[in-house]
């Protein structure tokens, strides 16, 4: 018998705030220490009165903007109850009743062709705290930094059917959540969680198999394995009996590669939810929901059209639309040199050649585009050669404050108008290599190179090359 | 309400009812219930939703860091404290 796998995605994003959802605490807890970023709200103590992040809220309606949602013009939060240490309050704040936005559609794209993914819904809501077990055996230790730290869940409805597609939402997601600013969305650092709902169904069927949740999967590639294993336990019990399958919550553990049960699902009515009544509702009037939609940037299929106009090919004008930050430092760099070819050039190699010896990604570049534009100026005036060119990027890298040309003058970069100079270096270095000149008069072309390698270093790359070399042949032409 | 969603509320809420005060609450809800149903005959279909008791709305804030407590005063009345941890006890991953 043919299945089908019916897939549906909680994807929880952490929003990039300053300050928390609903105090003032700093949202922001890397390398603090445990509880440094807490005051009485965020650790649920009693009395404690929560007041909404205007910004949580703008980012919210920008999300589901970008998601092709309606924005809920009165939006409220509840009270969802569940009992646990890293949950103070023994309640989270988010929504239920009227989250800030619905109806949302996701286009995404696979070998299979392009569908469209329905969201259901994206809610506003606060992080839970974390937990340390193993400091000591006897007790738990409990840290409320990252307590209300915003989040936004969106819910996705059961539209997706395989790890591909999986994969290509969640791509499609970080992409559009990137673009519009309002989070890093990056899994290894916990910024962007997934849970997976699956169930598995005769091909054809309308009614749905048994739904079970899996958490823990903190990288694409590791959901993509779990839902494998997942449809392969599925299609097992379904065939052959080897479990009775339950609705249930399951814990993936990527390093041995199987899901374990860890409790049965909860349903809506376990978590007992109610409106909040310490927080007021939120009601988005015409001017804050016009402001809103004026800062929606373009879609990166938008800007791809755009640079395929300037003439740039569809592979050059898909890698410098994947990301924000590396549109942006292209548009930056070509208001600058003019000249879309070699800016696309040098932001699509050299930039990203300098991201990856780093280690960063696209998210974390900082270079300003508008300077890269200056140097790209500078290698076209033939002021600075390609190789020396690359060696400023670098240490614009270093320093962001940094002026190309100034570097380029201060650590001797200027390429040489002085022809004599030029002369002088190949009549010593032809000189001083005589084998090598007689083996290029004798065919071997390759003994040129040596002898431009040469001219070169003592050069310090401050020359044209192809000037160089046509100066090179004719010296020794004339010997 | 019924014996059966009385005994999920007690397990939900870690609560262990006597038989007499199960009668108590059984008969609280079926009182409530009869007062429902007499709310629910009101016709609604034109009345906005009421979001919240208060004729208040929008309380937000600037997102702007502010400390305004030191960890010490928060954890001062705390049973257990540890390297700036609050203790409890041992809990499952």
């Amino acid at each position: 018998m043919k299945y089908e796998t019916v897939i549906g995605l909680e994807v929880h994003v952490e929003l990039a705030t300053k300050s928390k959802i609903f105090c003032s605490c700093s949202a922001h807890s890397f390398g603090a220490d445990p509880n440094d970023h807490v005051c009485p709200a965020c650790c649920g103590m009693p009395g404690m009165l929560p007041v909404v992040n205007k910004r949580v809220v703008d980012f919210g309606m920008k999300a589901g903007m970008m998601l092709n949602c309606d924005i809920n013009r009165v939006t409220t939060f509840d009270k969802k109850s569940y009992y646990y240490p890293d949950l103070p309050a023994a309640y989270q704040t988010t929504q239920w009743f009227a989250p800030v936005a619905v109806n949302g559609l996701v286009e995404i794209e696979t070998s299979k062709g392009k569908k469209g993914i329905r969201i259901k819904q994206i809610h506003m809501e606060e992080d839970a705290g974390k937990l340390v077990h193993d400091i000591r055996e006897d007790t738990t230790h409990v840290d409320f930094n990252r307590t209300s730290v915003p989040l936004i869940e969106i819910v996705s409805q059961p539209d997706l059917s395989s790890a591909e597609e999986v994969e290509a939402y969640l791509e499609r997601l970080k992409s559009l959540l990137r673009y519009a600013k309002v989070a890093e969305c990056e899994m290894a650092h916990g910024t962007m969680r997934c849970d997976v709902n699956l169930s598995v169904r005769p091909e054809g069927s309308d009614k749905l198999g048994v739904r079970a949740e899996m958490k823990n999967m903190n990288s694409i590639e590791a959901i993509k394995r779990a839902i494998d294993y997942e449809v392969a336990r599925h299609i097992d019990a379904i065939e052959n009996g080897t479990e009775e399958l339950r609705q249930e919550t399951r814990r993936w553990d990527d390093i041995k590669g199987k899901s374990y049960a860890m409790r049965t699902k909860e349903t809506a009515g376990d978590y007992r939810y109610f409106p909040d009544p310490n927080v007021m509702p939120v009601v988005i009037d015409d001017e804050w929901f016009d402001s809103i939609k004026a800062s929606l940037p373009e879609f990166p299929e938008v800007k791809k059209a755009k640079y395929m106009e300037l003439g740039l090919s569809e592979y050059d004008a898909t890698r410098l639309s994947e990301s924000i930050a590396i549109a942006e430092c292209f548009e930056d760099a070509l208001s600058v040199c003019g000249n879309a070819k070699e800016a696309a050039n040098w932001v699509i190699s050299e930039v990203t050649r300098v991201l990856n010896a780093k280690g960063m990604s696209y998210e974390m570049l900082t270079l300003d585009g508008k300077v890269l534009g200056k140097l790209i100026n500078l290698v076209l005036e033939s002021k600075v050669s390609r190789a020396n060119a690359k060696k400023i990027l670098d240490a614009m890298f270093e320093d962001p404050e940094l002026d190309p040309i100034k570097y380029a003058e201060e650590n001797d970069l200027v390429m040489s108008n002085d022809t004599g100079l030029v002369d002088k270096v190949i009549a010593e270095v032809i000189a001083g290599d005589a084998k090598a000149v007689a083996d290029f008069k004798g065919g071997k072309d390759k003994a040129l190179m040596a002898l431009f390698g040469k001219c070169m270093k003592q050069l310090k790359g401050n020359v044209d090359p192809a000037t160089l070399r046509t100066m090179l042949i004719d010296a020794i032409n004339k010997l | 309400m019924d014996r059966e969603i009385l005994r999920r509320l007690e397990l939900l809420n870690q609560l262990k009812l006597t038989e007499a005060e199960k009668e108590d609450v059984l008969s609280f809800f079926a009182a409530r219930e009869a007062e429902h149903k007499v709310l629910e005959a009101i016709d609604t279909a034109n009345t906005e939703r009421m979001v919240h008791v208060m004729p208040i709305d929008t309380v937000v804030r600037e997102d702007v860091v502010v400390k305004m407590f030191e960890r010490e005063d928060l954890q001062a009345q705390a049973p257990e404290t540890d390297e700036g941890y609050w203790c409890v006890p041992k809990v499952m991953e």
